[in-house]
């Protein structure tokens, strides 16, 4: 076998500027007030999202828009192990938050990831509405009323859960996809998926493997979120709204990257944040989102990290603005 | 779908035997009744005019269509109907027509890609050797999109070199190609032959198939119609027929 590479400067720059992320993350709620906190706690949980839908969307290139539904399961399964018939604490809640979105995700991703494009987009979507309309008619999940959970009202203690869920997704992520055979698998399927199989590629098995893994993700989210919220109803947690944010914030960072949904996460969430307390409870926000989202699909077609990483960096910005024009 | 536990491999039988092998299309016959066996070493050149069943008959052997009738067998292993991955895993390796690479992987990363179901301890050192048996060592790091038409196609040739294959299809590898790349293609073919693997070549350059095969099928309207060395088949009248429609 090759010997490794050498270690590059460029590798211990990364390193270094990871590290000092990491660090800054963690000493954050020291500095700032818990309104910010709570921000930043939310840009940590869209982050996760965003990696969590770009194992599907970008890795994989099947667009989901059903995601939402694990997020609800995630968030349904703690509520409803949270009550007071079951008790459970919140950690133990995870673990069938999890398993449960995974089997849920073979089961639906069997079928549909045998169709391709809008036919895989609209199969899942329509996954999402029935399960929606499913809760919210049963007794168990508490109807349109939703449900309340016991309130543990410590912003310090989901802002560090929220860091190391993403922080342990977006490393598994790392290492699954980008240093292993699956990346390679999950890669190739995307591209080309009659030349994967003419590889020996099995490419139906690979294909639900990554949406069991992004549902896993997803729903753990999903179960943190509704301990934080401390309530959920059908539209809050399954609503079509969540995935819409997923999709759009991993295309804003960069569809099939490490890190493009991290970034797009976090910007769109602040983003977000600083319009909605800057106009107030209005819908102004929307349309400015909707134009900075047009215009970096225009000008920036590989997202906003290929500003930051990749061959053609600013260049590519200015050759596309020039070319519009 | 035929399992392998009930078709032993036999050490007697040929890599690649295709039994009277047919597939409509509505109702156009494809391939009728087709039947082509190859030995191990040995290269087959596949030739005959457009639309003759060519690559419908590839596709047949790689598991990319199910035959309506006939039978594939590798080493004796029925394989019909089988997944094209599970067909590919037993020794088939191809081509395409159009070079169908990962388009958002660099060369490197696509002949990785093609190891992952085989040696993985080995891939890295069978690409360096796939790199230069190949003479692309030099854009190693470039993206698939990066490359020219001619690199492409040995990038896919390397591909299928990544690899363990009894039996390498190859569908119109040299079509378009510089003839310093051909002779790099041509190169290769001769030095993995010689490690026992059986070849079947899609061509039209007739020169290359002069050069290259031992034995030449022409097949015309989804049927062989004529078999045999490079001599034989130019004096064939069914050969010329097909061809220029007249004798």
């Amino acid at each position: 076998m090759a010997s490794k590479p050498v270690q590059t400067p460029k590798f211990i720059v990364r390193a270094l500027l990871i590290g000092a992320i990491v660090i800054a993350l963690a000493v954050l709620p020291a500095f700032i007030d818990s309104y910010t906190l709570r921000i930043a706690t939310g840009a940590l949980m869209w982050a996760g999202l965003a990696c969590a839908w770009n194992i599907v969307g970008g890795y994989a290139g099947y667009i989901s828009f059903g995601h939402s539904a694990f997020f609800g399961i995630g968030a349904y399964t703690t509520a409803i192990l949270m009550q007071s018939d079951f008790g459970a604490s919140f950690f133990v809640t995870l673990l069938p938050a999890i398993i449960l979105s995974i089997a849920v995700a073979v089961v639906i991703g069997g079928p549909t990831m045998r169709l391709r494009g809008a036919y895989f987009a609209i199969a899942t979507w329509a996954f999402a509405e029935m399960l929606m309309q499913l809760v919210t008619v049963l007794d168990f999940t508490g109807g349109t009323a939703g449900l309340s959970l016991p309130a543990y009202l410590n912003e310090f203690f989901f802002y560090y859960t929220m860091l190391i869920a993403a922080a342990a997704s977006f490393v598994g992520v790392w290492l699954l996809i980008e240093h292993s055979r699956f990346g390679f698998r999950i890669k190739a399927l995307r591209d080309d998926e009659p030349a994967a199989e003419s590889l020996g590629i099995r490419t139906n098995l690979v294909k639900v493997q990554s949406f069991a893994l992004s549902a896993a993700i997803t729903a753990l989210f999903g179960s943190i979120y509704a301990y934080w919220t401390t309530y959920i109803d059908p539209h809050s947690v399954m609503g079509p709204q969540i995935t819409d944010q997923m999709v759009v914030m991993v295309l804003l960072g960069g569809l099939g990257t490490i890190w493009g949904p991290a970034l797009g996460g976090v910007l769109l969430w602040i983003t977000n944040r600083y319009i909605w307390s800057t106009f107030g409870d209005t819908v102004i926000y929307l349309p400015i989102l909707g134009v900075i989202i047009a215009l970096v699909v225009l000008f920036l077609p590989n997202g906003l990290i290929s500003l930051l990483v990749g061959r053609q960096r600013g260049k590519e910005l200015i050759s596309n603005i020039l070319r519009k024009f | 779908m035929s399992s392998a536990s009930s078709n032993a491999k036999s050490p007697g039988h040929p890599p690649l035997a295709i039994e009277s092998v047919a597939k409509h299309f509505g109702g156009i016959t494809a391939v009728d009744g087709v039947s082509l066996s190859a030995d191990a070493g040995e290269v087959v050149g596949v030739i005959g005019p457009n639309g003759s069943g060519k690559s419908t008959l590839f596709n047949l052997a790689a598991g990319g269509l199910k035959p309506d009738a006939g039978k594939v067998r590798l080493q004796g292993i029925d394989v019909t109907g089988w997944p094209t991955w599970k067909i590919a895993r037993t020794g088939i390796s191809r081509t395409f027509q159009i070079p169908s690479l990962f388009i958002n992987m660099t060369v490197r990363d696509n002949l990785l890609a093609a190891a992952v179901e085989g040696d993985w301890q080995r891939a890295r050192d069978r690409m360096e050797d796939a790199l230069e048996m190949l003479e692309i060592s030099h854009v190693v790091d470039n993206l698939a999109t990066e490359l020219s038409g001619g690199q492409q196609k040995l990038v896919e040739f390397g591909r299928v070199c990544m690899r363990d294959p009894k039996v390498i299809l190859l569908d119109e590898v040299t079509a378009g190609v510089h003839p310093n790349i051909r002779q790099i293609i041509l190169g290769a073919i001769q030095r993995l032959r010689k490690t026992g693997i059986t070849f079947l070549v899609i061509e039209h350059d007739m020169e290359m198939v002069k050069e290259i095969c031992d034995r030449l099928v022409v097949m015309d309207q989804g049927k062989i119609v004529a078999e045999g060395d490079f001599e034989t088949i130019a004096n064939d009248t069914n050969v010329r027929k097909a061809y220029l429609g007249r004798t």
